[in-house]
């Protein structure tokens, strides 16, 4: 208000005093407020009021302004950091105030802030040194101030490796900025005039409390270091590029004792240009480079690397003209000179870089520097080196070396030799052939190779020897020497890629290089940028070496990677190449992969099964490729394991085993093993072996190995196991070249039966040591199983059987005995082998024989061969009537009338069977099997055997068989053989004994039989003793049919009736009495004597009248029989008589055999008949039963036959006499 | 984005058809642009190719308008400069030489190879102060009206592109080479400093 009042010229003083404090309070407020693009605005005008209009006020306002830092807004971020630096260029002091603030900001999360406030520090930082070396005491918040300067300046170097470009780009400005800074400023650099008062190392006290003139120096070269190893990274972009290459193009011209190392940076860069560049990025750089290149040519320092500059610039593509155009008037004016004011120090380190020209080399001796040699190394060497090459350079050596590195060319031309390519102008001048000489040179050098840097490295040594107590000198220069070496690996890894091993070579060099040298600063510095460069490629620094675990654990997983890769690759159709890879990589390295992969295919072989054999393949490919020496250990285990897993997983149908087995280029002993297994386990038997069977028939070398497994197989104690090898080994018996060894094989194993004991063999062992367990039934039948399935495919095999059974225990041949049946049948009873064996039948075989006679007639009628083969074996070796009863119904009647009483004296049970076959009651079938006898025929030849010949009890029991076939003699035979019987002369002993039981089983004969009674009393029957007892039972047994029986007989043998049973006299009295008076009459007297007791004999007239009775009586009985009984009558007689007279001559020579026989044979009858037994369907009563269990008549009458035979016995002798 | 739009330089060699085309495009799109020539003098086609119209810089475009006119108004209303020369001084009063512009750019494009040498050269030699960055890029257009066209609106799409990166400097490499697919030309890329 007061101010309104005031006009004119005292408003304006007023105004700028009151308002620029009021001003600023007000336009800070209202920036607190506002937007950012006016609070921009307003923020200006506040730091334009401050700073510069009235900087008083900028102390008070400091604190405002810096509390924008953390305003959201990036602009006002940049702006206070804008603020700081004014702040702090006006006022130095706020320097300790801003500084934090200004790290902070280094540290923001945007970065354009970031990159702002490293422009920033860029320049606060030569504002901060130059205000420390002001100042005459440095308080300790300087001394803070100034660690906090240099820390952040550590951190912004760091961002060299930021992953923004940006920031890159600014670091690298910073950088270059930091080099110029803490280097001397020299008479001949390059001072812009606006930096002209800048600080830089030259205005550095030595003696400063504080700031260490050495160590900013040594920080300076580290800079440099880092920068020029910044631009050799290999994937460095193109702009931090075109920023290097400018930074060192400004580092060069304002700091000239640098130049050296710039250029040989420049030269590094143009031979090797980062690989990642695009093409139009390479012409960007190159472009830069050739501007750069002619900016450090123009300053006067670049004389001395005028060559190499030129050349540069040459192959960039600049015209030799404006070359020279650029290039400056020689100075009178040595560098050294110059070099020399401004490091005071190192003034020595200096010569080392003039050396390198040809003139400089002359100076060393007036410099007063007195180790010359040390720094220029790596120059020098290249130029030794280069020096070495050049007379080799000739157009062939040349053409060579061309010819030799094609085949290193790659297959794509990189962008930046596309770009770069120019074609040699001056090619073959002596020029280009130096340019060429050192380019190689250059390259050697780095690799670590070349006559000029062995001369070196002896010089060097030398040097330090000298330089020995110049320690603290030499410290600063020790990071600068190491990187030589650097350099030199770098250079050989991006140029010459084949040469990388080399690099540890040259790494030796490189550490002794502790030059203690005074410095020269250019060249080492030089030097040290071009290995800072090439630091990024040298493997060895960075790898360590892994350990085994890591190794292995590394491998593993890439295997698994690749492993597990499966479906991702199949979509890419190229899982050929992954199977192949996997397989290569699992045979090439030991170790937990191989497990691991066949677990894998292990896990799904049907899908995977492609790389199971390519695994397999790989890794038998592997055994021969080490032949001879070669394991196949590995080979085995990959095939064992992939069998092994397939037999544990539940069954699959898609033959993959089989494929594997027949696949595999070799089955191993383990392999083998488990096919073996295969075999064993029932529930895939049948693929195990027709596996094994591929194997036998398509692998003919080993084709014995498997084959034994196989057989080895045919004694299995599975069934299922066995039976499957025999019906294989069968097929493959039928194999010529397979059959003498299967042969061979049943044959040893049916050899072991000889052995008193089974051998070890049979249980599973090797070894062919006997046990001292005795023979089974089960060990006999694994010796034979697969020779039994044999036999019925070789007949001829039989002999062998019949001649280890001759040499057998008794328990084996039972076994054997029983074991054969079925082989003996399936061969048949026309085998001539068979035959033979009948023919031949080894003395102790005769069992076998027999069993074998019997198993093959058992079914089946014998055939006339068979027949012709026993007979014979019979009547000319072996008598026993044994052999016979197999064949008997091949035998003819006679031959078998013959052998019945020896038949019938055999064990009952064998008779018995003897009287099944005869009587066809044993074969279901029977009625194919023709007996040569009927069964009245053997009805008859069994009353008709001498008694001489077979005992009358024998008989009898025959007999006895023969009522006990109820079916087979019914009551027309019976009628029959009766009537035969009775008409022989003289009576049978046992016509009696059959009659009475004929009419027991079959009453209403009884007819019949009074017929009979009657003829016999015709034919005087009392004459016989045995059967008139007989008839006299018979009689009593009969009546009253019997009492007209009785009244024909004269009376003398009625009496003699009625003396043996007293009882029948009375009833036929009865009889008789009963009779009408007529019929009376024609009983005579004496027989009515007779019957009235102690009378006379009856009148003879009786005798037709009870002829006449009788024929009535037996005239049913004959009608009955009609036709049948005149057929069979007739037989009877006609064979009679040769059955007498063949029986004698016979029964002599049979029975002696027997007797014998009985004693050498083990086998029982009994057991034989038993044998015989069991396959017979109906199985047959034991023999004693039978007998109980004969028809009713039998329960009387057993005590009577043992009475019959016991008086029957003695009289045989009489009645054979009488005859 | 930056927080600023991107002050751009578009610079050829007469400052009279590839720049100004340029300038046009992108001062309608809303860009801090500014135009240059690099040349010693602006020169325009005359009567025969070695006769060219050869100004300097201060003549207005306006001035020389005016001349052309007078000169052979039918010559040069038919081969178009008269109407370039027309559009030209509606955007500013005369060309204007790059070297001896101090302002300071994000962004310098220019439209020929020797255009971008020149330039280069140019920043190079001033004195670093500040170290802020500037690109340059060079996209070559022949200069022609037809070409001046085409190269103005590739070099507004480039524009635009880089404006919206987050981060310019981190990006712009990428987005070149992008670029350089799409519109199957090379640029030349490089940054200087102020």
């Amino acid at each position: 208000m007061e101010l309104s009042s005031e006009d004119g010229e005292t408003r304006p003083p007023h105004v700028v005093d009151m308002t620029t404090s009021e001003k600023v309070v007000e336009l800070l407020n209202q920036a607190a407020l506002t937007p950012t693009d006016e609070k921009l605005t307003m923020l200006k005008q506040v730091q334009e009021l401050i700073i510069n209009k009235d900087p008083s006020l900028l102390d008070n306002f400091l604190d405002e302004m810096i509390a924008f830092q953390t305003d959201k807004s990036i602009e006002v971020r940049k702006f206070v950091i804008g603020f700081i630096e004014e702040a702090c260029k006006r006022d130095n002091e706020l320097l300790l105030r801003l500084i934090a603030n200004l790290n902070m900001l280094l540290k923001d999360e945007s970065v354009n802030v970031v990159k702002k406030a490293i422009l920033t520090l860029t320049q606060l930082y030569k504002v901060t040194l130059q205000w420390l070396v002001r100042s005459k005491a440095v308080s300790e918040m300087q001394e803070a101030c100034w660690d906090l300067v240099t820390q952040m300046k550590g951190d912004v170097l760091a961002l060299l490796d930021s992953e923004n470009d940006g920031v890159r780009t600014h670091a690298i400005k910073f950088t270059e900025s930091l080099i110029i800074t803490l280097s001397p400023r020299t008479s001949d650099s390059d001072i812009p005039k606006r930096q002209e008062g800048d600080i830089s190392l030259d205005k550095v006290p030595k003696d400063h409390s504080y700031i260490r003139y050495d160590v900013l120096c040594e920080e300076g070269k580290i800079a440099l270091e880092k920068l020029l190893k910044f631009m050799v990274h290999p994937a460095i972009s193109s702009i931090n590029l075109t920023t290097a290459l400018g930074s060192l193009a400004t580092i060069a011209r304002q700091r000239p004792m640098f130049m050296s190392e710039v250029v040989q940076a420049y030269e590094t860069l143009h031979a090797n240009l980062p690989p990642t560049l695009a093409k139009s990025q390479v012409s960007s750089v190159r472009k830069n480079l050739k501007l750069h290149l002619v900016a450090v040519l123009k300053h006067p320092c670049s004389l001395e690397f005028h060559g190499q500059i030129s050349t540069l610039l040459l192959d960039l593509g600049m015209p030799q003209s404006e070359i020279t155009r650029s290039t400056p008037v020689p100075r009178e004016q040595r560098k050294r000179p110059r070099h020399e004011q401004y490091t005071e120090g190192k003034k020595v380190k200096m010569e080392p870089t003039l050396i390198e020209d040809d003139e400089d080399k002359e100076e060393p001796a007036p410099l007063s520097v007195p180790k010359p040699a040390a720094v220029p190394v790596a120059q020098s060497a290249i130029d030794l080196t280069a020096k070495f090459l050049h007379p080799l350079l000739t157009p062939e050596n040349v053409a060579n070396l061309v010819l030799i590195s094609m085949v290193y060319l790659p297959d794509i031309m990189p962008a930046s030799f596309q770009a770069t390519y120019t074609p040699v102008e001056s090619a073959g001048t002596d020029a280009q052939i130096k340019h060429l000489a050192r380019l190689m040179a250059t390259q050697m050098t780095a690799a670590g190779i070349g006559p000029g840097l062995e001369q070196c490295k002896a010089r060097e040594d030398d040097a330090g020897k000298e330089e020995g107590n110049e320690e603290d000198s030499s410290a600063k220069d020790l990071l600068i020497k190491r990187k030589v070496p650097a350099v030199m690996v770098g250079q050989a890894i991006s140029v010459v890629g084949g040469y990388a091993e080399k690099v540890p070579a040259t790494e030796t060099p490189t550490t002794v290089k502790r030059l203690p040298e005074p410095i020269l600063p250019t060249t080492q510095t030089k030097m040290a940028g071009v290995s800072g460069r090439k630091k990024v490629f040298r493997l060895s620094d960075v790898v360590q070496p892994l350990s085994d675990t890591q190794i292995e654990k590394l491998t593993s997983k890439a295997v698994q990677r690749i492993l597990h890769s499966e479906k991702a690759i199949a979509q890419t159709g190229m899982s050929h190449v992954r199977v192949k890879l996997l397989s290569r990589l699992v045979t090439q390295f030991e170790g937990m992969m191989k497990e691991d992969v066949l677990e894998f295919i292990l896990d799904d072989i049907r899908t995977r099964s492609d790389l199971a054999f390519s695994l397999l393949y790989q890794e038998y490919n592997t055994y021969l490729s080490q032949l001879p020496t070669g394991l196949l250990d590995s080979y085995d285990h990959c095939l064992y394991t992939l069998l092994s897993g397939l037999q544990e997983k539940p069954e699959q149908r898609d033959g993959l085993f089989t494929k594997l087995v027949l696949e595999a280029p070799i089955i191993t002993e383990s392999a083998l093993d488990v096919i073996r297994r295969y075999c064993e386990d029932e529930s895939r038997v049948y693929l195990g072996m027709t596996t094994l069977k591929e194997l036998i028939i398509k692998r003919p070398s080993r084709q014995f190995q498997y084959l034994h497994v196989l057989l080895d197989l045919s004694s299995h104690e599975k069934e299922k196991v066995r039976t499957t090898a025999l019906a294989f080994l069968k097929r493959m018996y039928e194999k010529d070249q397979l059959r003498e060894y299967i042969e061979k094989f049943a044959l040893n194993y049916m050899q072991l039966l000889v052995h008193p004991n089974p051998p070890s063999l049979l249980f599973g062992a090797d070894k062919d040591t006997e046990v001292a367990a005795p023979w089974t039934e089960d060990t006999v039948r694994q010796c034979l199983f697969l020779y039994l399935s044999l036999l019925p495919l070789n007949h001829r095999l039989v002999h062998e059987l019949a001649s280890v059974y001759t040499e057998a225990i008794a328990d084996i041949k039972r076994s054997v005995l029983r074991a054969i049946e079925q082989p003996i049948r399936g061969m048949g009873m026309n085998s001539p082998e068979l035959l033979l064996l009948v023919e031949n039948c080894p003395k102790g075989a005769e069992t076998l024989v027999t069993r074998c006679l019997h198993i093959l007639t058992d079914k089946v009628p014998p055939s006339p061969e068979l027949v012709e083969r026993v007979r014979d074996l019979y009547h000319k070796r072996v008598p026993d009537v044994r052999f016979l009863i197999p064949v008997i119904n091949g035998l003819e009647k006679n031959e078998v009338i013959q052998a019945l009483p020896k038949l019938i004296k055999l064990n009952p049970i064998v008779v018995k069977e003897v009287f099944n076959r005869l009587l066809g009651t044993q074969h279901s079938e029977g009625s194919s099997s023709v007996s040569p006898l009927t069964p009245g025929d053997l009805l008859i030849a069994l009353h008709s055997i001498d008694s001489n010949k077979c005992d009358m009890k024998s008989i009898i029991k025959a007999t006895n068989l023969c009522f006990g076939e109820k079916n087979v003699y019914t009551s027309e035979v019976l009628a029959v053989v009766m009537q035969q019987l009775m008409e022989q002369n003289p009576l049978p002993m046992l016509l009696m004994r059959t009659v009475i039981q004929s009419l027991t089983m079959y009453p209403r004969l009884v007819g019949f039989v009074m017929n009979i009674l009657s003829r016999l009393i015709t034919k005087q029957v009392w004459k016989y003793p045995k059967v008139w007892e007989g008839f006299v039972k018979c009689c009593q047994r009969t009546k009253p049919q019997s009492y007209s029986v009785l009244l024909q007989l004269p009376p003398a043998q009625l009496t003699s009736v009625f003396e043996r049973c007293p009882e029948m006299r009375e009833p036929l009295l009865l009889h008789v009495h009963s009779f009408t008076p007529h019929q009376q009459a024609h009983i005579p007297a004496s027989i009515m004597a007779v019957l009235e007791a102690h009378k006379k004999t009856e009148p003879k007239p009786v005798e037709p009248v009870m002829e006449k009775e009788t024929v009535p009586v037996a005239a049913p009985a004959v009608l009955i029989l009609k036709e049948a009984p005149t057929t069979m009558l007739r037989e009877p007689f006609q064979q009679d008589p040769a059955v007498t007279k063949d029986e004698e001559p016979m029964e002599q020579e049979e029975s002696d055999p027997v007797i014998q026989e009985e004693g050498v044979n083990t086998v029982s009858q009994v057991e034989l008949a038993r044998l015989s037994e069991t396959p017979s369907p109906p199985p047959e009563p034991a023999e004693e039963p039978m007998e109980t269990s004969q028809p009713e008549p039998s329960d009387f009458q057993e005590p009577e036959k043992d009475v019959e035979a016991e008086v029957i016995g003695p009289e045989t002798g009489s009645s054979q006499d009488v005859e | 984005m930056p927080s600023h739009p991107l002050r751009v330089a578009v610079v050829c060699s007469s400052n009279q058809n590839r720049s100004m085309e340029a300038h046009n495009i992108l001062s309608k799109r809303g860009f801090d642009v500014r135009s240059f020539g690099t040349g010693s003098h602006v020169k325009l086609p005359g009567p025969a190719p070695d006769k060219p119209n050869v100004y300097d810089f201060k003549t207005t475009y306006e001035q020389m308008y005016n001349d052309l006119v007078r000169k052979d108004k039918e010559l040069y209303t038919q081969n178009g400069i008269l109407h370039m020369l027309d559009r030209n001084k509606r955007i500013k009063s005369k060309p204007e030489r790059f070297q001896n512009c101090k302002e300071k750019f994000d962004l310098v494009i220019t439209c020929e190879e020797r255009v971008y040498d020149q330039v280069l050269e140019d920043l190079n030699s001033r004195e670093q102060e500040t170290l802020q960055p500037v690109h340059v890029i060079n996209v070559d257009i022949q200069d022609n009206h037809e070409e001046a066209t085409l190269g103005a609106f590739l070099i507004c799409e480039l524009c635009q592109c880089i404006q919206h990166t987050d981060d310019m400097e981190n990006e712009i490499d990428e987005l070149l080479q992008e670029f350089e697919e799409k519109s199957n030309r090379p640029f030349l890329h490089t940054v200087c400093f102020y």
